[in-house]
């Protein structure tokens, strides 16, 4: 070895570089990788959800007892891709004061039902459920549970529905 | 676990492998500045770590390079600082690198028997130049855009091959979505790869050799030139004399190289946390206002090409680094003398002192000059969507922005300072209300839909001529025709 019998001097800076390099390697390695793992790791922490609400109109323009079909263009964000998408809701409200707003998609397969105006209820063409337009209550056909409600809100006047989207073809009601 | 190590050592032969790699003697005397080179490699696995992560985040592609950095950015839980440490990173590979070459120069250990290492260390500072090179178009921003179009316009002034290298460099003739793949695969693939096996030669070759002694010891009595036939054996004494008396490797040298690469790691990170990784407004080609400036260490060529006249130009931004280049390399084989000292070699210091003062000079003077850079904030989606439209729709066919486009309809480039996005959206619905001779067609739907003049506004009205500094605030002119009764 370098030298026979190493000096006290010798000794003491060994050991302290011995720990120099222990602790500096561990906070080298912390320093840049936890970050790092928890830049990994982040799709799996809790993000919180956007709220959407969306502006059906005034008030005083849903007529008592007809349902009001209404588009509108989504944007959707998947990771850093940023799409729009036409979705739609029904309005439908007895008094004027009090609305429902359903989810524009049947909850069997997602397809866009329409208003059967002859016998008015709410129709799916693809596979013939139906659904009543005050409740939205299951009246026939696959449909595994009654319309999706959307929570709705009345400001200045106006409404306006948090758009959400459901788990399809399940009875229960469990947002996506 | 001693059971363990010691099935391990009987078939690995571990004690010995430690005995040679871990307890073998070095000279003494080495400086702190032996460290620079293990605190390269240290920010190179630090640049490992953090790209690995970066890349998982990434879409190498125009349409969303720069849309997947700003979620990173901004949605990954310690995205920001991530980038921060690997754009400061990159810095510290060039800081460090360049130090250590320095160092090596400054104390003649590229001489007889290190000329290998030298050349080998020589590839290592050119792949980490690639790295910078490649990883700077990545984030797709003006920046990177603008530095780039540069940097290969510059390889394109080589003579004979330039036209070609360009078009290897860009993959094809314009600066675009093949030219960013290219980058990105090299930058995660090709350079990594040759980087790894460069490094393992590198360190293989100083295991080997040893560490080089400090100059005093390798000069004395040494015949006056390398190439003399007495000089491996009087290198060999002389070296083995050095190691008498010596220190170990470990804990003795890698201790201290433990320290620095710590230190440094720290200032990384605290660098990235206090100052993070710019970002400026997403790479526009039509913007020709933009003024590029490339990163630090390509400053001084950057400047250099602004001192001489045009025709020199070609000449200088290949010539300059080509020469470097050979000269790096040809170094150990025509400096044959055996002084080490940089304090005895005349040439050599006036030769690094003239390189490190031209290039701080250059680096100073460029920090000076003015630049027209605007710091454009970055367009919302919905703008962009704008300008997406506008370059669909032809509009520059006809209307100018900065000098690009036609010149049929008004100039647009600081059509936001006279009207708001609500008036833009009512004119390009229908131009003919508002100006019955107006040539230009009603973009109203059919043509395009609500949503998408609604963009188109929002885009127009971000555009308030760029080209001026300080520019006026806003001011509007909007007047609406009164509404035509059905």
């Amino acid at each position: 070895m370098a030298t026979e019998t190493p000096g006290i001097a010798a000794v003491g800076r060994r050991a302290f570089l011995r720990w120099a390099t222990a602790i500096g390697g561990a906070a080298s390695a912390l320093l840049a990788g936890v970050p790092a793992v928890r830049a990994f790791l982040s799709p799996t922490f809790r993000h919180r959800r956007e709220e959407k609400w969306i502006r059906l109109g005034e008030v005083d323009q849903f007529d008592p007892d007809v349902p009001t079909k209404l588009d509108f263009v989504d944007t959707v964000h998947d990771a850093w891709v940023e799409s729009r998408r036409l979705r739609n809701v029904w309005i439908y409200t007895e008094d004027g004061e009090n609305f429902r707003v359903y989810n524009g998609r049947c909850t069997h397969l997602g397809c866009n039902y329409f208003l059967d105006e002859e016998k008015n209820v709410f129709r799916c063409p693809c596979h013939t459920g139906f659904f009543g337009i005050k409740t939205g209550e299951v009246l026939g056909g696959p449909p595994p549970r009654p319309l999706d409600t959307l929570e709705v809100k009345v400001e200045n006047g106006a409404l306006y529905a948090r758009y959400q989207d459901f788990h399809l073809g399940v009875p229960e009601k469990a947002e996506v | 676990m001693a059971v363990f190590f010691r099935w391990l050592d009987e078939r690995l032969d571990l004690v010995r492998a430690k005995r040679e790699l871990l307890d073998r003697e070095v000279p003494d005397r080495l400086t702190w500045w032996h460290t620079l080179g293990s605190a390269t490699l240290t920010v190179f696995l630090v640049q490992v770590i953090t790209g690995t992560v970066l890349a998982t985040y990434y879409s190498a592609s125009p349409d969303h390079a720069y849309d997947s950095i700003r979620f990173v950015t901004g949605e990954v839980a310690s995205g920001a600082l991530l980038r921060g440490i690997h754009h400061w990173g990159a810095s510290a590979m060039v800081v460090l690198i360049l130090a250590h070459m320095i160092r090596v120069f400054s104390v003649g250990a590229y001489k007889y028997p290190r000329e290998v290492n030298w050349v080998l260390g020589v590839g290592l500072f050119l792949i980490v130049m690639g790295f910078s090179f490649t990883g700077y178009l990545l984030p797709w921003d003006q920046k990177a855009y603008w530095a780039t179009a540069v940097g290969t316009n510059i390889a394109g002034t080589t003579p004979v091959i330039g036209g070609a290298l360009v078009a290897l460099l860009r993959g094809g003739s314009e600066l675009g979505t093949a030219t960013l793949a290219r980058f990105y695969a090299f930058h995660v693939l090709w350079l990594p790869l040759i980087l790894t096996v460069l490094v393992a030669l590198h360190i293989t070759v100083v295991v080997r050799q040893g560490i080089a002694a400090r100059p005093r010891d390798l000069e004395t009595g040494a015949p006056k030139s390398t190439r003399d036939p007495k000089y491996p054996e009087y290198y060999h004494a002389a070296y083995l004399a050095s190691k008498r008396g010596g220190v170990r490797f470990w804990p003795d040298i890698l201790g201290k190289d433990a320290i620095v690469s710590a230190a440094t790691v720290l200032v990384l990170v605290l660098l990235a946390a206090l100052l993070g990784a710019p970002l400026e407004a997403p790479a526009d080609p039509t913007d020709t206002s933009y003024v590029p400036r490339p990163e630090w260490y390509f400053l001084p060529i950057y400047q250099l090409l602004k001192l001489v006249p045009g025709s020199l130009e070609a000449a200088i931004a290949v010539g300059v680094p080509s020469i470097l280049l050979i000269v790096l390399i040809g170094l150990p084989f025509f400096d044959r003398g055996s002084t080490r000292n940089l304090l005895h070699r005349p040439v050599a210091m006036v030769s690094l002192a003239v390189l490190l003062g031209g290039a701080g000079f250059l680096i100073g003077a460029a920090g000076q000059a003015p630049t027209a850079t605007a710091e454009g904030a970055a367009l919302t989606s919905v703008q962009r969507a704008g300008r997406a439209l506008y370059q669909a729709q032809q509009c520059g066919g006809c209307h100018r922005i900065s000098g690009q486009g036609g010149e049929e309809g008004p100039d647009l480039t600081s059509v936001g300072l006279r009207h708001s996005a609500g008036w833009l959206h009512s004119f390009v619905e229908s131009p003919s209300r508002f100006h019955e001779q107006s040539r230009m067609p009603s973009y109203g739907p059919p043509a395009l839909s609500h949503q998408e003049i609604e963009e188109l506004a929002q885009y127009l009205a971000t555009l308030r001529g760029r080209e001026q500094r300080g520019a006026p605030a806003p001011q509007f002119y909007d007047t609406f025709p009164a509404p035509r009764r059905p």
